[in-house]
């Protein structure tokens, strides 16, 4: 052992040295943001080594994050794409207005009414007689009609909607009622309405599967942290004891926690191209047999930069819920 | 400076650990508490490292009132201290250098900076040449000698040591016990707690001596335990 004395290294001044000891300079300020800005990438090395350390229970985390984060994004993916399927369905909304009780001078009346309102771009007015000869015409044995004591056909007044969304083909219907109340309204535009609730539907219930999903993967990475932290509580008595504060003593298992997500988020991902190239072919075949030739694109980058971000927030969440509850503890 | 006045600490009711302290030690003294196990010595010490809080009475360390400190600046506090153990409380899974630079991690020291600092402090200790060993695979003494280094890596103001002569031989233990003199040269304050009162009365440094959580001043100046 060697004598001790003033000159030695070891009782030299060090501006990093005794922080929050009185007051600082601005040099000395600095020097604290350096140390600050060292921490945060030491407690990162230290924590990326970790990870390294134990490569198995590494990958198991981020495969299981990347599965859940993977399941509801190609259920979006498939449900975006089912959307646009709809979308491109050719399919020009009409309106009938059946006009049982109005004689020839209404129906005349409401058929300008009609032609006058701002979101109809082309009206046919159908008579009764007009639509029997029709149906004359298209019967095999028109004679069967001569046995009907009376027309049984309404007048008809077909709308042709301006705006074909079904937004506004349903607030034109509304007007249609009001401006005709004696007719019976029916819109053949009705089922992609049931088709946009049913979407709206189903992208409600992904949001909760989603949630909870996430709230799963939150509570998974939340035990994870807790038990490493756990695994390190001589290292964490001993700092405490020499002057670590909670924030030091979690930096790692955030680091570690973000870590993770970013895996997770970029192992998604991954899973959702091989998901879309596993399901396109027969997705592509089925929009075929509709006379829709739609190719089923893979997931975009955005998606992907999204995965990325969910990953990182659950993984960040986690690791801040866990260290919290172990140092608690 | 430490100063206790009538401290007193309970463990969940039952008999008083310390009863009734009147402690002072000036800065830049060092001073060593004796009694047989049981007399409250490391009850005293974690009293004045804030890692107990007393029952009743006060607490001073180096002019702050460890009873109004408040938590969220108990870990600034504890930088300011260096602590011993009887146990050592090493890091097995980290080598001898990234023990004693644990302190120094803490406070945000760069890598170079740090590696001098514990080279200088291994140095002290006489285990430079153990820098990069396991801690499980150096002796009791050696063992100690790392604890002591990384208790004053970072150049506390008070360096606090509970029985680190506890599992030493005689050599070993004087060894040991003429760092902390070394230390106390150099202007640090200690307060080292220890059961061998042949060794720590040969060094002509003050008693403070613990019978029953109760202090009496033995080769010391006053009876209240002036160091």
């Amino acid at each position: 052992m060697k004598a001790f004395h003033n000159k030695s290294p070891l009782h030299k001044a060090s501006p990093g040295q005794g922080q929050g000891h009185g007051m600082r300079g601005n040099g000395e300020r600095a020097g604290h943001v350096q140390a600050w800005a060292y921490n945060h990438a030491d407690a990162a090395r230290r924590s990326v080594g970790r990870r390294l350390q134990a490569p198995g229970h590494t990958l198991i985390m981020i495969t299981v994050l990347g599965f859940i984060l993977a399941l509801p994004a190609y259920l979006w993916l498939l449900l975006d794409h089912a959307q646009h399927l709809a979308g491109g369905i050719d399919h020009e909304p009409r309106i009938a207005l059946y006009l049982d009780d109005l004689t020839a001078d209404e129906q005349a009346a409401a058929a300008d009414r009609i032609g006058a309102l701002p979101n109809v771009a082309a009206i046919t007015h159908i008579s009764a007689d007009q639509a029997l000869a029709t149906y004359r015409a298209a019967l095999p044995d028109p004679g069967l009609l001569d046995w009907l004591d009376s027309n049984p056909l309404p007048a008809i007044i077909e709308v042709l909607p301006l705006t074909s969304t079904p937004e506004a083909v349903h607030a034109l219907e509304r007007v249609l009622a009001t401006t005709v109340p004696q007719a019976t309204i029916v819109s053949d535009h009705e089922w992609i309405r049931q088709l946009q609730a049913l979407h709206g539907a189903g992208l409600r219930i992904l949001l909760v599967i989603t949630g909870l999903l996430g709230l799963g993967v939150a509570l998974i990475l939340m035990a994870a942290s807790a038990s490493e932290l756990r695994e390190r509580r001589e290292e964490i008595a001993i700092s405490r004891i020499t002057g670590a504060t909670d924030r030091f003593l979690r930096r790692p298992s955030l680091y570690g926690g973000v870590v993770i997500g970013l895996g997770g988020g970029v192992f998604a991902y991954l899973l959702l191209w091989v998901g879309v190239l596993l399901a396109r072919e027969p997705v592509e075949a089925a929009a075929a047999a509709f006379g829709l030739p739609m190719p089923m694109p893979g997931p975009a980058a955005p998606l992907g930069l999204a995965l990325i971000a969910g990953g990182l927030i659950l993984g960040w969440i986690g690791a801040r819920l866990g260290s919290m509850i172990a140092l608690r503890d | 400076m430490i100063q206790l006045q009538r401290v007193t600490k309970h463990f969940d009711g039952s008999t008083a650990a310390l009863h009734n302290i009147n402690l002072r030690v000036d800065t830049g003294a060092l001073a060593f508490v004796t009694g047989p196990s049981g007399a409250g010595k490391s009850t005293l010490l974690r009293l004045i490292a804030r890692l107990e809080r007393p029952t009743r009475g006060r607490i001073m360390v180096n002019g702050q009132d460890l009873e109004t400190l408040p938590r969220r600046r108990v870990p600034q506090f504890r930088r300011s201290i260096g602590l011993v153990f009887q146990d050592h409380r090493l890091l097995f899974d980290r080598s001898v250098q990234a023990n004693v630079a644990l302190p120094l991690e803490i406070l945000g020291y760069r890598r170079g900076e740090a590696r001098k600092r514990v080279r200088a402090a291994l140095d002290k200790v006489g285990l430079l040449n153990k820098e990069n060993a396991a801690p499980q695979t150096l002796s009791a003494g050696e063992q100690q000698r790392v604890g002591i280094a990384r208790a004053i890596v970072h150049r506390p103001a008070l360096l606090l040591a509970d029985e680190p002569t506890g599992n030493l031989d005689p050599a070993l233990s004087r060894e040991i016990m003429n760092l902390f003199l070394d230390f106390n040269r150099v202007g640090v304050t200690a307060l080292v707690a220890s059961h061998n009162l042949e060794l720590i009365s040969s060094l002509g440094k003050p008693m403070l001596h613990l019978e029953n959580g109760q202090l009496e001043a033995r080769h010391g100046p006053r009876s209240e335990g002036r160091a």
